[in-house]
């Protein structure tokens, strides 16, 4: 089956953590930049053909792919693209998905003779077949699939795309930026579609000037009775990383053995850029408890639920306690940190205390020294 | 193809058995043996060449060769995968002139790959073992090989007079140029201990090469052939010293040895690096590790995907391990792949790849600080059963 993703490394909305990154490219687990879900996920299911499709900041979301050779998308034919705006000489960078989607004319149109498009973004994490869904969307016969999560609307989180299914499947509701009581199921992003149709719709709507993917397509053309839409329904763990608070409470629930088994699943395996650092090193001295831990760190001090990037430098006496220390980090002789949530290559100098909350850690940038 | 004459490439000797590593190497050539938590010995001269600016690699392999040349592919985890650098697997092969078969000694198998060093026409060409744990820029070497104007340059270290007559000796005149080389000799002259790490100007090497293929009465090693030939034909070969680390694992005591030297805050082997000195090693695609609120973790090597729920102390875990709850690990190497089970003891072990320590299983024992310890070993994939014991320095 030839079947062609689309990954969107959607915009900033981590305030600090995204600055000056994408969401695709946020450090994520220890090892992980967000991105590299969806595209271990596209190349588990043998999609050998995928676009990136990423709009500001995009240097490091660059730099941490190269040539997709990691995740088997360095290919002669197909392989990785990147589709960055302006890329085709057109005036103005995109509004919505749809538009974006049209600025990548190309690469629909002249790509290899892909059937499918299976779109997918960075910011809800998740180790899913993608084959299955593929599967269910032509038995279903229908124009879209959506893939979509209970459990994530709770009347106070507000949804890009909200879809509230009937007693017999069908679609009762479906609703677009929407605050949802709990029984509406969440949308991540994920949809399957024949590419003959997503280019059909793609033209449609940007001569109408529409150029939005949820509420133009899915909702729009819905309320219309012009499509036929079938939700896939996943069971597994899906990260909706959307908000600080949402990062930092799903990066420290790796800790919980049934999440971390259902994300990183021995059979899709989650690939990410290699860095050869050596094996952890833990001293004499150090306490580390519950603790998510990648290589390359040096650790004499004591951690508590936490989660610690490579290279991460715990000196003696140093307190940590429901924190992510991204790569590089130091903290310092006795330091003591709670709720904290450090930024690469951060330097911690010793007897530093800083305490956040649960749902409001603090964040120390990239490369500050505190 | 695209072939560009090189100033340097490296022949990687890999072909060895390493029969004292036993049991370990039973299915698996030494080059390939797990090493440090993430490495595999072969990672070492390769990440060597790599760092030194050498970026064609020939690999020799013979013994068992599956896992070492599915470790090595094409290279691409020393970035030896590009336009202008490979990494070559070069196993024995059929020829017209029946000059072929099994490598007949370390000579030999660089003579059968004549052809493919001569395609890249090289000045100098290093030849390398995969049985060493050190770093080292050859660089370096090359450069003081061809400030002599050498034939051949030999690296060097001191070794105590006691172990000398296990090493080839060479004696040196003062300026460090080669007249004598003794292969063990039983009443040393030196100290000064041949690595087994040798630059030659390729065109004198091929020579020796021929003649020492002609010659029926050679063991086409170089050790006992080539070194000691090129002496007698008046070539000036010169030492290099070495004083960094560099360990012979050879042997299940000196493997343990070498992975405990990893350990410490100021460890013997600092395996950690800048850019210019980093090990690289094929990558395993696996989570970072686990470590539970009841573990402990003690003066140790963890790798990434590892799941400890017990005590670790003074031990090397290497990648896709599990310690299970109230299991005790101590003094041991435990290799990528080994699940301890919950209430199971391990001492002064070495654990290989994949293998299992069932339920309150007890493998090796606990030494005096001046007694020799016999490490325990299990093979590749084997099982200790529940409550059953491995004693110390046995075998499974």
């Amino acid at each position: 089956m030839n079947v062609m993703g689309i990954i969107f490394a959607n915009d900033a909305t981590l305030g600090e953590l995204t600055d000056k990154r994408t969401m695709a490219s946020l450090p994520f687990g220890g090892r992980y930049r967000q991105v590299d879900f969806a595209l271990s996920n596209l190349s588990s299911a043998g999609v050998r053909h995928v676009g990136i499709i990423t709009r500001h900041s995009y240097q490091s979301l660059m730099n941490h792919i190269g040539s997709g050779e990691e995740w088997g998308l360095e290919m002669e034919e197909g392989g990785m693209e990147f589709l960055t705006p302006y890329a085709m000489s057109t005036k103005d960078s995109y509004r919505g998905k749809l538009e974006s989607l049209y600025t990548a004319w190309d690469f629909l149109e002249y790509g290899p003779e892909d059937e499918y498009v299976i779109m997918i973004d960075s910011a809800v994490l998740s180790n899913i077949d993608l084959n299955k869904v593929l599967a269910a969307h032509i038995e279903s016969g229908k124009d879209i699939t959506v893939v979509a999560k209970a459990g994530i609307a709770n009347g106070s989180k507000q949804l890009d795309l909200a879809l509230k299914l009937d007693d017999k499947g069908g679609i009762a509701d479906i609703a677009v930026d929407y605050v949802a009581p709990a029984d509406y199921l969440a949308s991540m992003d994920i949809f399957v579609l024949s590419k003959r149709f997503l280019m059909e719709q793609v033209k449609e709507h940007i001569s109408h000037n529409l150029y939005h993917m949820d509420r133009d397509l899915v909702l729009g053309l819905w309320q219309k009775g012009a499509i036929g839409i079938n939700v896939f329904e996943f069971e597994g763990v899906a990260m909706f990383n959307e908000s600080i608070e949402e990062y930092f409470r799903n990066s420290l629930s790796l800790i919980k053995k049934d999440v971390r088994k259902d994300l990183f699943g021995r059979n899709h395996p989650v690939f990410t850029k290699v860095r050869d650092r050596v094996p952890t090193y833990y001293g004499e001295d150090c306490e580390i408890e519950d603790c998510i831990i990648a290589d390359g760190c040096m650790l004499e001090g004591e951690a508590e639920n936490c989660l610690l990037f490579r290279q991460v430098t715990l000196e003696k006496g140093a307190e940590i306690e429901d924190c992510i220390i991204m790569n590089d980090s130091v903290i310092g002789e006795g330091a003591e940190l709670k709720y904290v949530i450090l930024d690469k290559n951060v330097t911690i100098t010793p007897g530093t205390k800083i305490i956040g909350t649960k749902s409001s850690p603090v964040i120390i940038k990239r490369g500050e020294t505190v | 193809m695209y072939f560009q004459k090189k100033r340097c490439i490296a022949m990687l000797l890999a072909g060895g058995q390493g029969s004292r590593l036993k049991v370990l190497t039973e299915k698996t050539a030494k080059p390939a043996v797990p090493f440090g938590g993430k490495y595999r010995i072969i990672d070492f001269p390769l990440s060597n060449c790599v760092n030194s600016g050498i970026d064609t690699v020939g690999i020799l392999t013979q013994y068992q060769p599956l896992e070492l040349n599915e470790y090595i592919g094409n290279g691409q985890p020393w970035g030896l995968n590009k336009t202008r650098s490979c990494a070559q697997v070069l196993p024995p092969y059929e020829r017209h002139d029946k000059k072929s078969g099994w490598y007949k000694g370390t000579a030999n198998a660089i003579y059968q790959n004549i052809d493919f060093i001569e395609r890249f026409d090289p000045d100098y060409v290093v030849i390398l073992s995969g049985d060493h744990i050190y770093k080292m820029d050859y660089a370096a070497m090359v450069e003081y090989h061809e400030k002599h104007e050498a034939s051949c340059t030999i690296a060097v270290r001191n070794v105590p007079l006691a172990e000398a007559s296990r090493f080839g000796i060479l004696n040196t005149n003062p300026d460090n140029s080669i007249y004598e080389f003794e292969e063990k000799p039983k009443k040393p002259k030196s100290t000064n201990a041949s690595m087994g790490i040798y630059v030659f100007n390729w065109k004198v090497l091929r020579e020796a090469l021929i003649a020492d293929e002609d010659d029926a009465s050679s063991s086409n090693d170089f050790g006992k052939n080539i070194i000691p030939n090129l002496l007698n034909a008046g070539h000036k070969m010169m030492a290099y010293n070495f004083d960094g680390y560099w360990k012979d694992v050879g042997t299940i005591d000196s493997l343990w040895e070498a992975n405990m030297e990893l350990l410490g805050k100021d460890p013997e082997f600092n395996i950690r690096g800048d850019e210019r000195s980093k090990i690289y090693a094929r990558n395993s695609a696996l989570p970072s590790s686990y470590i539970d609120e009841d573990a402990k973790t003690v003066n140790c090597f963890i790798a990434e995907g590892s799941e400890v729920y017990g005590t670790v102390r003074h031990s090397v875990i290497s990648t896709g391990c599990t310690i299970g709850e109230d299991a005790l690990v101590e003094d041991s190497v435990v290799m990528p792949g080994v699940v301890i089970e919950p209430g199971a003891i391990v001492r002064h072990a070495i654990l290989g790849e994949n293998s299992k320590v069932c339920r309150n299983a007890v493998v090796g024992g606990a030494f005096e600080a001046d007694e020799k310890k016999n490490i325990s070993v299990t093979s590749k994939g084997a099982v200790v059963e529940a409550n059953t014991v491995l004693l110390p320095g046995e075998m499974l």
